[in-house]
């Protein structure tokens, strides 16, 4: 989004209700293979022009997930780690520019912390020693991860990102 | 624009390097297949008393369990019907013991001494060593 008005116009909230549509389609579109997934993408390229407000989008789409799969102590981890991400765009972006290579390694290193940030949880739970079980026999899963958000990334980054430069806010 | 190219190949390769290293601690300590707990020996001796030898490790509580794992497992075939007394034994790699021909049959050794059970109800211990020897009636 190009304006920084801290207030919201009607135009916001359509167009946060059109990503987090776009975002739970794309979600679920992909749910029969296992962590390959649009989510990161669409979050990376919409905080690029959206800025911190998608926080607030990880949050509605992370509502909605909790709707959809009921909720369980895993439900807290929805919360924290999609914020994780949104908070490494904003602090990264500078130095990438609008370079595919750098999202797609940015949303790949994402893949690949993403069980180690959700096992964050099993920390109250079970102590260290269930929290690094649950990292280490994940990570098959993390690396199956981290190549399809890179490779989604490197490949729909310019498109998609060139396709929302063209809407003016 | 070149400085950032430089900073993203280094992010890329470190980005793999972690992967590696990932994968390295997966293999060293990620979960490991059960390979069961007691070990087994299993002969099978046929008609010309020529003797194939299977050895591992299983969970198998009964030996009919074991031979169904190394049907999955390793080249051993069997067929069997079910009687009164529990699993009759017919054939075993492929060497049919017909009894009414000429008193042919699979007799079963549990630890060097003639079991007392059908397959299906002979125990398996940790160490045991099963054979299945092709025996004809005197």
């Amino acid at each position: 989004m190009k304006s920084h008005n801290k207030h919201w116009s009607a135009f916001d909230i359509a167009s946060m209700g059109l990503m987090l549509a776009i975002v739970e389609v794309c979600k679920h579109a992909l749910d029969f293979l296992p962590n390959i997934e649009l989510v990161s993408f669409l979050f990376i390229v919409f905080t690029l022009h959206f800025g911190w407000r998608i926080l607030i989008l990880t949050w509605a789409f992370s509502l909605v997930e909790c709707l959809y799969f009921g909720f369980g102590p895993w439900t807290i981890t929805y919360f924290y780690v999609w914020p994780i991400l949104i908070i490494a765009v904003m602090l990264l972006k500078r130095f990438g520019g609008e370079h595919p290579l750098f999202y797609a390694t940015l949303s790949g290193c994402f893949g690949l912390s993403f069980g180690f940030l959700c096992s964050l949880y099993t920390l109250v739970i079970g102590g260290v020693g269930m929290q690094i079980t649950w990292w280490i026999s994940g990570i098959p899963y993390d690396l199956v991860h981290c190549i399809g958000n890179f490779t989604i990334c490197l490949v729909l980054f310019y498109p998609v990102n060139q396709a929302l430069k063209r809407l003016k806010f | 624009m070149k400085k950032n190219t430089k900073g993203i190949i280094i992010g890329v390769v470190a980005m793999v390097v972690v992967a590696i290293l990932l994968v390295a601690v997966w293999l060293t300590f990620g979960p490991k297949a059960s390979a069961g707990t007691k070990a087994y020996e299993v002969t099978v001796t046929d008609n010309n008393g020529e003797v194939t030898t299977y050895e591992g490790k299983t969970d198998a509580e009964y030996l009919k369990e074991l031979m169904d794992e190394l049907v999955e497992e390793e080249d051993f075939t069997y067929e069997g019907s079910e009687s009164d007394y529990g699993l009759f034994i017919e054939s075993i790699n492929g060497l049919k013991a017909d009894y009414d021909t000429d008193g042919a049959y699979w007799s079963i050794y549990v630890n060097g001494e003639y079991g007392q059970y059908g397959a299906d109800s002979q125990p398996v211990a940790d160490g045991d060593k099963f054979g299945f020897v092709y025996e004809i009636a005197q």
